[in-house]
C-alpha cells in the first residue's frame, strides 16, 4: 500500500497525538524527505524533534526532515498583507479587536486559508517527492477545520472563494494526495471517539482514514493460569491484571478499525520515566516495519 | 495546607484543556459538596454518554435536572440530608444565545432580524466561542436562585484560559464598536470620522465580498445595528459576570493530568488568568496513578519463582511510569502560583458511569 502524500495526524487529547506524529514523521525521513507541519500551537511534535520553528519558516533536523509551524493566525495575516500592501496598515489592523472579530464571525476564513496552504504545501512535495506529516489538532476541532471548505461551498454559491473550496475539497478527498491517521489509546472512551471521529472523517466528509495508531500498548507477560495464581497477591493482582487488560483493549479493538478499512499499528507503552529521543526513535522503528512496509 | 473546602463556596468553576476529565471532576466535585449537605447545580458541557447516564441527563437536558443521589449520601443527620441535593443541567450555548436575543430584543421585527443574520447564525455556533458566553449567560440565571448554596460549572473545552472568561467583553465589544458600525455605514457618510484602520479593514472586507460574492459588509451592519438599544441589557449582564467571577466565594479550579504537556498547558492557562487578574484557587490532577503495591511483599509471596520475575517486572515498569508522575507533579508544585493549592483525584480504572462512581472520585479527591 502506498500512503498518501500528506498524512493528517489526530486523536483525542492524551492519545500522544503529537509524539505519534514526530515519530511517523521520523520514520518516513529514514525513506524519503519529509516535513512535518505542527498545527497544533504548543508545538509538541516539533520539540520532540528537537526544533523550534517560528514564523512560517522551515527547520531542518535532519538532512531528510524538516519540521514547520504553521498556524490559522498567520495565513490570515498573510492574506491581509497581500490585500493591504502597506504594511504599516495592515499590521495596525491585524491588531484591531475589530477587525478581530468581523473574521471570528466569518465562517472559517482562518481555517480555510489554512487548508489552502496545504493544498500548496502538497503540491510542492509532490514535486520533490517529499512527504508532509500533519500534527493537527485534537480531533473535534480537527473535523472543524476539516468540514471548513464545505462550509464556505454553502456561503459562497459561485465565485473566487466557492473554486477554491472546490479545490480544496479535491485535494482532501484525493486518497493518493490526503488521509488521516487517527491516534488512540487501549481505553473503552477514547476507542469509541477514534472509531467514531474516523467515521465522521471518512463518511461525511468523504476523506480517506489510513491508520488507527493504538498507542501505549503493554506487551503481554502474564497468561490466564498466571493471573490466577496470584489473586492472593492483591495489589500486585490488581496491577498485572491492569497491563493485561490494556493488551486485551488493543486486541479488542483492532478488528474494529480493520473492519472501518483502516490499517491498525500497535506502539508499545515506553515504560520509562520520560519520552526523550531514545523512546521517539524506538516508536519510530515499529512505525517503519508496521505501517511504511505494508 | 488548607484543604479546598467546597462548604465555602458559591461558585466552582473547572477549567483546563481539553481531554483531562474536566467533566468528571465537575461532576465529582458537585456530587462530593451534595453529599457534605450542600444544595448543588452542576452544569455540564458535553458530557460524555455515559457520563450523561450517570447524572440521568438527557441529550437535551436545557433545564436542571434533580439527581438521585441514593446510596451515597451519608448524612446521620436528617435535616443535612433534607437540605441536601444534586441537580444537573447541560448547556446548549446555541439555545440559550437565542432566547437572550428574544428576552432583549425591542421588537419581534428586531428579534428576527438577528435571528436571521448570517453573522449572528455564525457567531452563535461554535466558531466565536459564544458557548462561553453562553454559560456565563446561563450561570448568572442559576446563582439567581437562593437556595442554591453551590454552582459547579464545567467549561467548554479551550485552548485558551481566557476564552471562557472573557467572552462577555468580546462581545460587549463588539456590540460597542465604532469601527464595526461605521464599517457597515454607506460610503461617503461618516468618511471624515474614519481612522486609517478602518478604511482599511473596510477595504479589505470589500475586497473580500467582490472576490467571493459574500455581501458581508451589509450583514456586519445589519447585525450590529440590529442589537441597537439591547446594549445596556448586555452590559449589565456582562459587568454580573465579571463581579462573579471576581467574587471571594467562587473559586477557579485549573484541571489537568499528570502528562507533561498537559501541565505545560495548564501551566499556560494560570498565567493567563493571574495576567487578567484572576486567581486560581487551586489545580486538580486527574487520573493520578494509585500508589504502587510493596515491592518486599514479593520477595516473601509464596509463587512461582517465573512468576515472581515477571511481577517485579511489571512493578518496575509500572515504577517508571510513576516517576513519570511524580517529576511533573513536582515541578508542577513548585510554579504553583500563591495561594493556589495541588490536588490530585485518583484514577479509577475504569470510565465513570453511576453515581457511587463519581462519588468515589470526589472522595479521592485530595490535597497532594
Amino acid at each position: 500500500m502506498t500512503l498518501p502524500r500528506v498524512l493528517f495526524v489526530t486523536g483525542k487529547g492524551g492519545t500522544g497525538k503529537s509524539t505519534v506524529a514526530a515519530a511517523i514523521a521520523l520514520a518516513l525521513s529514514r525513506r524519503r524527505p519529509t516535513t512535518l507541519a505542527d498545527l497544533d500551537g504548543r508545538l509538541s511534535a516539533a520539540a520532540a524533534l528537537g526544533a523550534m520553528p517560528r514564523d512560517s519558516t522551515a527547520v531542518k533536523v535532519s538532512d531528510t526532515l524538516d519540521v514547520i509551524a504553521l498556524t490559522a493566525r498567520a495565513e490570515l495575516e498573510a492574506f491581509i498583507e497581500r490585500i493591504v500592501p502597506i504594511r504599516a496598515i495592515s499590521r495596525r489592523m491585524l491588531r484591531s479587536r475589530t477587525f478581530g472579530y468581523v473574521t471570528a464571525a466569518l465562517p472559517g476564513l482562518e481555517a480555510f486559508l489554512l487548508l489552502e496552504r496545504l493544498r500548496i504545501m502538497a503540491g510542492d512535495a509532490a514535486l520533490e517527492d517529499r512527504y508532509l506529516v500533519i500534527d493537527a489538532p485534537a480531533s473535534g476541532s480537527a473535523v472543524e477545520l476539516l468540514s471548513v471548505s464545505s462550509g464556505v461551498k454553502n456561503l459562497a454559491p459561485a465565485g473566487t472563494l466557492n473554486r477554491l473550496a472546490d479545490s480544496i475539497d479535491g485535494f482532501l478527498g484525493d486518497a493518493t494526495r490526503f488521509g488521516a491517521v487517527i491516534t488512540t489509546t487501549p481505553e473503552t472512551l477514547a476507542v469509541r471517539e477514534a472509531l467514531e471521529t474516523a467515521a465522521t472523517i471518512r463518511e461525511r466528509l468523504g476523506i480517506a482514514t489510513v491508520a488507527a495508531i493504538m498507542n501505549c500498548v503493554p506487551d503481554l507477560i502474564f497468561d490466564t493460569s498466571e493471573l490466577a495464581a496470584m489473586s492472593p497477591l492483591g495489589g500486585h493482582a490488581r496491577l498485572a491484571i491492569r497491563r493485561n487488560s490494556a493488551h486485551e483493549q488493543a486486541a479488542l479493538a483492532a478488528p474494529r478499525f480493520a473492519d472501518a478499512g483502516m490499517m491498525i499499528v500497535n506502539l508499545p507503552m515506553m515504560f520509562t520515566p520520560s519520552i526523550g529521543s531514545a523512546e521517539l526513535t524506538k516508536l519510530g522503528r515499529v512505525l517503519d516495519a508496521e505501517l511504511l512496509d505494508r | 495546607m488548607k484543604p479546598f473546602d467546597l462548604r465555602a463556596q458559591k461558585l466552582v468553576i473547572c477549567l483546563g484543556p481539553g481531554g483531562v476529565g474536566k467533566t468528571t471532576i465537575s461532576a465529582a466535585l458537585a456530587v462530593r459538596a451534595a453529599m457534605l449537605g450542600c444544595a448543588v447545580d452542576v452544569m455540564t458541557v458535553d458530557p460524555a454518554p455515559r457520563l450523561l447516564d450517570a447524572l440521568g441527563l438527557e441529550q437535551d437536558s436545557s433545564e436542571p435536572v434533580e439527581v438521585f443521589l441514593d446510596g451515597v449520601q451519608r448524612g446521620r443527620r436528617s435535616k443535612t440530608r433534607e437540605h441536601a441535593r444534586l441537580r444537573a443541567l447541560r448547556l446548549d450555548p446555541k439555545r440559550t444565545f437565542d432566547s437572550i436575543i428574544a428576552r432583549y430584543a425591542l421588537s419581534d421585527a428586531a428579534r428576527d432580524t438577528i435571528l436571521e443574520n448570517r453573522i449572528y447564525r455564525n457567531l452563535s455556533g461554535a466558531l466565536a466561542g459564544v458557548g462561553d458566553y453562553m454559560a456565563m449567560e446561563k450561570l448568572l440565571e442559576l446563582a439567581a436562585n437562593p437556595t442554591t448554596d453551590l454552582i459547579v460549572l464545567d467549561t467548554p473545552p479551550a485552548t485558551e484560559a481566557l476564552d471562557f472568561l472573557d467572552a462577555p467583553r468580546r462581545l460587549l465589544e463588539l456590540l460597542n464598536s465604532r469601527a464595526v458600525t461605521l464599517l457597515g455605514a454607506p460610503a461617503g457618510l461618516f468618511r471624515s470620522q474614519l481612522r486609517m484602520v478602518d478604511i482599511a479593514a473596510r477595504a479589505v472586507l470589500a475586497a473580500f465580498d467582490r472576490v467571493t460574492g459574500l455581501h458581508l459588509l451589509s450583514d456586519v451592519q445589519s447585525f450590529v445595528r440590529s442589537f441597537d438599544g439591547m446594549y445596556e441589557g448586555f452590559s449589565v449582564r456582562a459587568a454580573r459576570a465579571q463581579d462573579k467571577l471576581r467574587a471571594t466565594d467562587t473559586a477557579i479550579v485549573v484541571v489537568t493530568t499528570a502528562e507533561s504537556s498537559r501541565i505545560a498547558q495548564a501551566r499556560e492557562f494560570i498565567d493567563a488568568l493571574e495576567g487578567a487578574g484572576l486567581r486560581v484557587s487551586a489545580m486538580v490532577v486527574n487520573r493520578l496513578m494509585a500508589e504502587l503495591p510493596d515491592a518486599a511483599e514479593l520477595a516473601s509471596a509464596r509463587i512461582a519463582p517465573s512468576l515472581k520475575k515477571k511481577l517485579k517486572r511489571n512493578l518496575a515498569d509500572y515504577a517508571a511510569l510513576k516517576t513519570r508522575e511524580e517529576v511533573s507533579l513536582t515541578a508542577l508544585r513548585d510554579s504553583l502560583p500563591s495561594g493556589a493549592i495541588l490536588m490530585v483525584a485518583h484514577d479509577l480504572g475504569r470510565e465513570p458511569r453511576t453515581i457511587a462512581d463519581l462519588a468515589e472520585i470526589g472522595r479521592s479527591i485530595s490535597a497532594a
